[in-house]
């Protein structure tokens, strides 16, 4: 049942199919037995006739025969008419029997002599009553419709034709001539199962029919669901054959037609993305070789700042920080223009993700000055294994500690690692100014600054959170922020174990432990 | 004194390269074109090679190979981009170690240079075998039975490391700290190139290594003895 609801969804040519046959089966149907009706109507009529000429002609015989009996005796018309009977009963045009049955008309004057008799062994009292009253109440033949019982237990549907007849002696009695109906029958029988067979054969015949038609329309609509399923998978130079003029034809040339259009619109979108790799390929290799010159020269100078007056020795210091930051711009900016091109590439390694974060906040303290927060990193585990591109994780742990450094206001930091079976989740919570609501939303943008008249401490580029969510969307993981005016700010970064597998969980909720709403209100 | 070749065709950080290098003690000769830069390697043999990627004439990665087949010098490859493929061809070709411009500052170039310069392994001496192999850690030399395998001084101080301690899993980092110097990094794809390489010159079957294992999510260590 399933399976046939399934075909009717899914299968335009079993949909087709089945209504067709629905439909002609209900025509057969009225055609077969309209058909049916009118033949059978034909048939009982013309046998109908027959048989009463027949019987009129039998009736007729058996007066006749009264006629001539009038002056014998009892035993000798008993025999005249039982001949009479026999002889009847076995002489027909169709060779069929027929019974012949002579009964007293009750009521009658009553006789010392009956004649009632019958050939075969026919119940009498198959006649049904309602002939029998219109037998004595007229003088014309009168026929009905029955079924006799014979003595044998036997039925068969007959024919009853009777009428009255006077039996010298005797008195009134009522003869009936029966006319089995069974070659009748039979013949009904073969036209109803001819018809029945012959409606049953036009059914799958149409059915048939119907099949080959609608393929020739469905196979081409097959072809092109394939066509365009392979050219949604990335097969762009999939196309429709046109093979003839028809609408198919109008179809598969306008499908062509979308599809060269997105094929070329696709190869200048790739060109262009080949032009901007190539160009930040171009911008790298020219900007980093005299920005090496210039720090080595740099360098030099700085190193001798001892020996030059103290506004040239400052100088030299401006210099050197300065094309720090340069570089660091430039290294970000060509990040950014990666992710832009779409050229990124994830290289991932196994690595333990715990030590990755007590190196990188070991590298933060000893770079640091005394007024430096403490980090602290708690974890379930010792270790927490991630597939992933370690270089971009510990580009995300440096820019997330970077950036929370910058706002602890020398608070310390807590670095929380939470991991699930498919999941690593990762907060760096931070007790300094936080983040009201719209700052929330900025706060991944390019270049924008939580307050542009803080002091930029440790000089970041401006990019680094927008490059950290660019390298945890890269994993398939996402990076999360929350965070309230005074009350600290909450990045967690949550990485599937596996990187490129989706994240169906977050480990570590945005909304630190350590914040209760109902405490702090919004 | 030590003569280091830089090969750049940046005129302007040649000439400051020369300026650190020989500040710091080298002595050092200059190319500019890369079709130049096999000639003036042999007729006067460097004791390393600083060389840029791209070069006129032939590329960098070219002259790296050419420079192989005929020398085991450390070469030192220069890189501008910071493409991966840039730098695993470099590798591939046979540089020892890179560095990516700009510099962080004159001590890493410094420093980088002398680490591939200096004779590693002065804790071990005298012999070491691991699997079929014996190691002549004081003549620097490794032999299969009579055959001499021509090992770079990288690949051989790579393979001592491992071969000195057998059995005992070396992380990449760790790697990258005893053989390379670094003290922080997380680039292991020049630990992952180089045991390749080296896997292509010690093992009988580079794709099922004996010598060299691979301990997955971990690092390699050295087997066959055990």
């Amino acid at each position: 049942m399933r399976g046939i609801r399934y075909a009717l969804q899914h299968s335009l040519v079993t949909k087709v199919i089945l209504s067709t046959v629905l439909l002609s089966l209900g025509v057969v149907w009225l055609t077969g037995s309209a058909l049916y009706s009118r033949l059978a109507d034909g048939i009982r009529s013309t046998s109908l006739n027959s048989s009463l000429a027949e019987s009129r002609y039998t009736f007729f015989n058996a007066e006749y025969q009264m006629l001539v009996s009038a002056g014998m005796s009892v035993a000798e018309r008993k025999r005249v008419l039982a001949e009479f009977v026999v002889n009847t009963s076995t002489q027909g045009i169709n060779e069929e029997r027929r019974e012949v049955i002579f009964v007293k008309t009750p009521g009658a004057k009553k006789s010392t002599n009956s004649y009632e008799m019958s050939s075969n062994i026919i119940q009498t009292n198959s006649i049904p009553v309602d002939l029998r009253e219109k037998v004595q109440k007229n003088t014309k033949v009168q026929y009905g419709y029955a079924v006799a019982t014979y003595n044998n237990g036997a039925t068969v549907d007959s024919l009853f034709v009777g009428k009255k007849v006077r039996i010298p002696t005797g008195g009134r009695y009522e003869m009936y001539i029966v006319f089995s109906l069974k070659s009748q029958s039979a013949t009904m029988d073969l036209i109803k199962n001819s018809l029945l067979l012959t409606g049953i054969a036009l059914l799958l015949l149409i059915a048939l029919i119907t099949w080959l038609v609608v393929r020739q329309v469905v196979r081409p609509v097959r072809e092109a669901a394939r066509v365009a399923t392979q050219f949604t998978q990335g097969d762009f130079s999939q196309r429709m054959k046109v093979e003839s003029v028809d609408e198919m034809a109008s179809l598969a040339n306008s499908y062509n037609e979308m599809a060269h259009s997105i094929e070329q619109q696709i190869t200048r979108l790739e060109h262009l993305s080949r032009v901007q790799q190539r160009f930040v390929s171009d911008v790298t290799h020219e900007l980093r070789t005299p920005l090496t010159t210039l720090r080595m020269a740099s360098e030099v100078i700085h190193n001798q700042r001892n020996s030059f007056d103290p506004l040239v020795a400052r100088s030299s210091e401006l210099l050197v920080a300065q094309l720090d930051r340069f570089e660091r711009l430039l290294e970000d900016l060509l990040e950014v223009s990666r992710f832009d091109a779409e050229v990124a590439i994830l290289e991932p390694v196994d690595f333990d993700v715990i030590s990755l974060i007590k190196r990188c906040a070991k590298d933060f303290d000893i770079a640091s000055d005394f007024t430096t927060p403490e980090i602290k990193v708690e974890s379930e585990h010792d270790s927490v294994t991630i597939k992933a591109d370690i270089r971009r994780v510990e580009r995300i742990m440096r820019n997330l500690l970077s950036n929370a450094l910058d706002h602890s206001e020398g608070k310390p930091i807590v670095v929380t690692v939470l991991s699930t079976d498919s999941e690593v989740g990762i907060g760096v919570r931070d007790q300094g100014p936080g983040l009201d609501e719209s700052a929330l939303i900025r706060v991944f943008d390019r270049f924008w600054r939580a307050d542009p008249s803080r002091a930029r401490v440790r000089g970041g580029t401006g990019l680094g959170l927008s490059i950290a969510l660019e390298d945890a969307r890269l994993h398939n993981g996402e990076l999360d922020a929350w965070g309230r005016p005074g009350r600290g700010a909450h990045f967690v970064l949550t990485l599937p174990i596996k990187a490129g597998d989706s994240i169906n969980a977050r480990p570590i909720k945005v909304t630190p432990k350590d914040f209760h709403q109902e405490n702090f209100p919004i | 004194m030590t003569l280091i070749m830089v090969v750049d065709d940046d005129q302007d950080l040649a000439e400051m390269l020369g300026i650190v290098l020989t500040s710091s003690g080298f002595d050092v000769d200059l190319v500019s074109r890369g079709d130049e830069a096999l000639e003036v390697f042999r007729n006067n043999p460097p004791d390393l090679v600083l060389l840029d990627v791209m070069l006129p004439g032939i590329d960098g990665i070219e002259v790296c190979r050419l420079i192989r087949k005929e020398s085991m010098v450390p070469i030192v490859m220069l890189s501008a981009k910071g493409e991966t493929q840039d730098i695993v061809r470099g590798l591939e070709a046979g540089a020892d170690d890179y560095m990516q411009k700009p510099f962080r500052d004159k001590a890493e170039l410094v420093a980088r240079i002398r680490t591939r310069l200096r004779r590693t392994h002065t804790d071990v001496t005298g012999l070491l075998a691991i699997g079929d192999l014996s190691i002549d850690v004081t003549a620097h030399e490794v032999r299969r039975g009579a055959n001499v395998i021509q090992l770079t001084r990288l690949e051989f101080d790579l393979l001592v490391a491992l071969a000195k301690d057998p059995g005992r899993v070396f992380t990449r980092d760790a790697l990258l700290s005893e053989v390379w110097g670094y003290r922080q990094t997380t680039d292991t794809r020049l630990v992952n190139v180089h045991v390749q390489r080296l896997r292509s010159k010690i093992e009988h079957d580079a794709e099922h290594p004996e010598i060299v294992m691979t301990v997955r999510g971990v690092g390699y260590k050295a087997g066959g003895t055990a």
